[in-house]
């Protein structure tokens, strides 16, 4: 499950990974790597761990990127494009010679002289803290594709109906839910579309400690919380605190399922249901 | 100069590489005799997957499921004295470490490490300093005579002496500043080392590429996309440019049948990833499994596990190759459990499917197969501003841990996650870069070890773990053995299944999660059963003996 470091993690691999899913998080997402990290991770998300973590280089320079946008614009965007992912003139965010120039100095020289045999003209009146400017915001556009680290959801919603989430939620979900109830005001905390509509799939971002019956191998049945459960052992928490291990074997484990509701919705949802529902849940501020 | 072993070597071989035909098989040397389609030698590791077909399946018996009670760890070697690497914390071992002639070949991100097969005392250590790309994995080394081949972060491929860990040359074969990264263990296949390259932040070319092992030039590239448009395959791109930025990562080792002289390699997702707006059409030859002619690089016949991805559903996961006989006629056959949720099966002479059916739930992002058995997408499931769910889970159904296939059992094992994500689109211009967009979530989620049936791809068994996020499930690759035995990560610790029916029968705790592919060989008469964990690398033999 493949993330900026900063995201998820696991003991080897996807197969047992616990989420951190940052799709309920302002800054989602997944930075999806080519295959599963495998440490977990607890530290917040930076955007200079995932550069750091991809390997990007030198970072551009965020304020002479800003002072080049302007100057790009002006100058360069009308062949290159709005933001230099090319028009008549070449794509400049994947462009060989720009990722390759750290120094600036290659793409200066375009810039301030041209390109022979090309449609590049000259720009001599650019200044060369212009030119490098422009260069800079050059590699920040590079950053803002290539650090995944950066990418963001949308703050607000754009397709979905919530009158339309209103009569899916009476009839799917008000057996366990109330707007006026435990979903009062939700939309105060999951103002965020994305992170609304994850939390109605399925609402635990990590596993929370489950209730469980343990019936021993000679027919005594303990309740209280999971503290630890795997195909190989079993220690249950009981309610004066004590806790017991068994060979996960060797007893019966009956776990309360407080997502079967969820678990049943999720292979019926169409995204329109999903949308129509985060809008509707959006409304109860 | 022993004919019989010169025919094995192909007369190329014969003509750049001498130096091998000769050599007296002193210590720590690769016999090429070891390297083989099925059936390897019990005394030797000599390729990341044990053989050239990727079964990892191993015929020694010696611990089986009379006496796996027995089996207990021998010696640990822990790596010391490496600070966590850049930008992705602790170290963990994801290599198949070689064995040949007692000496272990593993690999770290940016290590090799050769460690005394009998002992756990660590020989030699070879460390490099990267200047870029991604730290994420290290599957291992390639090994050719005495020469030892790993490839670093930033795109060296690099040759060393076996016996003491010695650079014999470097040569650069991807670039990290348009975010290529080299992770995966070289192929050697006859003469040729065959390299495969990762990266797809920036939106480049994958490719494949062959190189002389002893001088290191290139014998032959494969791309990923074809080169021109009006080339077989670009009827798939709506123009140039988006070909010439498609992905496609070679970035696992692939599969080679020797007989029918074919490598078969599994190609990554398409770029840009998760936006497919501006590269309209089924995208060729991302995501599939390709063969190609090892000594021309010339593609065979593809299949197209997922047509226009937008899922990063990389198809690199192990094309897994089986004989078997079905309807009373001999097969010679492949397999893949995708990471886009697919079970295939196909004839490896020609890519005509035998199977083409989900493994874990419905892949809901598919509206059925077409007449090749390749996955027909849904457009409506494609990565969209507010949100798409599939019932596949963010990372796929399954990933880089190797399969394996039991020719005692005809049954074919993976381990799976299975839930819902969701993908969003973040680019929403007619010409995205970069990713594009994202996924998330892993709803309903379960861990499971699945054994599929390769006539029908029905599931014969399923293991699914108790545990689940931080203190259980699958992990790590799969090994089966003549013993009836399957090894595999489960929960913190090596358990031992039965590979018939699933049933575990023997398990130890580890220090970490199991996170390599096991594998098994035998030396001074034992048999040892080798699994890396985090920073250590365990060998255990019955009794610990």
């Amino acid at each position: 499950m493949s993330k900026t470091p900063a995201i998820l993690l696991s003991a080897a691999s996807l197969l047992c990974a616990t989420i951190v899913s940052l799709g309920v998080h302002a800054k989602p997402v997944s930075a999806h790597m080519q295959e599963p990290n495998l440490q977990r991770d607890t530290q917040a998300p930076s955007t200079n761990r995932s550069h750091v973590f991809l390997g990007l280089g030198r970072e551009p320079d965020a304020a002479a990127a800003k002072r080049g946008g302007p100057l790009y614009k002006q100058n360069c965007s009308a062949c290159h494009g709005e933001s230099a992912r090319g028009g008549i003139g070449p794509n400049l965010v994947r462009s060989v010679l720009v990722l390759h120039d750290d120094s600036d100095e290659e793409i200066s020289r375009v810039i301030e002289k041209g390109r022979a045999g090309t449609s590049m003209p000259p720009f001599p009146s650019l200044s060369a803290t212009d030119r490098r400017d422009i260069a800079e915001y050059l590699h920040w556009e590079i950053e803002q594709a290539a650090n995944r680290g950066l990418y963001k959801n949308a703050d607000t919603m754009s397709s979905g109906d919530a009158e339309k989430g209103k009569s899916f939620f009476a009839a799917n979900c008000a057996n366990c839910h109330s707007t006026t109830g435990d979903l009062a005001h939700i939309a105060t905390k999951y103002p965020q579309p994305a992170a609304m509509l994850a939390r109605i799939a399925w609402p635990t971002s990590r596993m929370a400690p489950r209730q469980a019956t343990v019936t021993t191998p000679d027919g005594q049945k303990l309740t209280g919380t999971l503290a630890h459960y795997d195909d190989f052992e079993t220690t249950l928490k009981a309610g004066d605190g004590k806790t017991t291990t068994w060979a996960t074997d060797t007893v019966n484990v009956d776990i309360s399922d407080k997502l079967a509701g969820h678990r049943a919705l999720l292979p019926k949802y169409s995204d329109d249901d999903l949308h129509n529902l985060t809008r509707y849940l959006l409304t109860l501020k | 100069m022993k004919l019989t072993r010169l025919r094995s070597l192909a007369l190329a071989a014969l003509l750049s590489a001498p130096a091998l035909a000769v050599q007296s098989l002193a210590a720590q040397t690769l016999d090429p005799k070891t390297l083989t389609l099925f059936h390897q030698p019990a005394d030797v590791w000599p390729t990341y997957h044990g053989d050239y077909s990727g079964r990892r399946f191993s015929e020694i018996t010696q611990i089986n499921q009379k006496n796996i009670a027995q089996l207990k760890t021998k010696w640990k070697y822990k790596i010391t004295g490496i600070p966590p690497l850049r930008g992705s914390g602790p170290l963990v071992i994801k290599s198949t470490p070689l064995m040949v002639d007692g000496v272990l070949y593993f690999t770290i991100p940016d290590h090799v490490f050769a460690v005394d097969a009998r002992t756990g005392k660590e020989k030699w250590r070879f460390d490099f300093e990267d200047h870029g790309g991604h730290v994420l994995g290290q599957r291992g080394v390639g090994m050719y005579g005495k020469w030892i081949y790993f490839l670093t972060p930033d795109g060296w491929f690099i040759s060393l002496d076996s016996a003491t860990g010695k650079e014999r040359w470097r040569k650069k074969v991807a670039d990290e500043k348009l975010q290529y990264f080299t992770t995966m263990a070289a192929v050697i296949v006859k003469n040729h080392v065959i390299i495969g390259i990762g990266g797809d932040a920036m939106d480049v070319r994958g490719y494949l590429e062959s190189r002389d092992p002893e001088t290191g030039e290139l014998q032959w590239q494969w791309w990923a996309e074809p080169l021109k448009m009006g080339d077989p395959g670009s009827e798939t791109w709506p123009n140039q440019a988006a070909m010439d930025h498609g992905g496609g990562m070679t970035w696992l080792p692939g599969t080679y049948d020797p007989e029918l002289n074919l490598i078969y390699w599994g190609t990554g997702n398409t770029n840009p990833v998760f936006a497919g707006q501006g590269r309209k059409g089924a995208n060729l030859y991302t995501d599939s499994i390709v063969a190609l002619n090892p000594d021309t690089g010339k593609l065979a016949w593809y299949f197209q596990a997922s047509p226009h991805d937008t899922h990063d559903w990389d198809n690199v996961e192990t094309p897994v190759l089986f004989d078997m006989e079905i309807d009373g006629k001999p097969r010679k056959l492949l397999a893949q459990a995708a990471r886009c949720g697919y079970f295939f099966v196909l004839d490896r002479t020609n890519g005509k499917y035998l199977v083409s059916k989900p493994f874990t739930k419905t892949a809901n992002w598919a509206k059925g197969i077409d007449e090749r058995g390749q996955p027909i997408p849904d457009p409506g499931k494609e990565p969209h501003v507010d949100g798409s769910m599939v019932d596949i889970a963010t990372g796929g159904a399954t990933n880089w841990p190797p399969p394996s296939y039991s020719p005692q059992t005809q049954l074919f094992y993976v381990n799976a996650s299975e839930g819902y994500s969701v993908a969003y689109l973040y680019d929403t211009s007619s010409d995205p870069q970069g990713y594009g967009g994202g996924s998330s979530g892993w709803f309903d989620p379960a861990s499971s070890l699945i054994a599929l049936d390769v006539k029908t791809g029905d599931v014969k068994w399923k293991h699914t773990a108790k545990g689940l996020g931080g203190e259980g499930g699958m992990s790590g690759g799969i090994l089966t053995t003549g013993g009836g035995l399957l090894f595999t990560g489960d929960s913190r610790r090596l358990a031992a299944f039965d590979s018939a029916n699933g049933k575990i029968l023997w398990s130890e705790k580890l220090d970490s999660s199991m996170s390599n592919g096991p594998s098994t060989w035998v030396l001074d008469g034992k048999q040892n059963v080798i699994v890396g964990a985090g920073d250590t690398l365990y060998a255990l033999t019955l009794d610990g003996k």
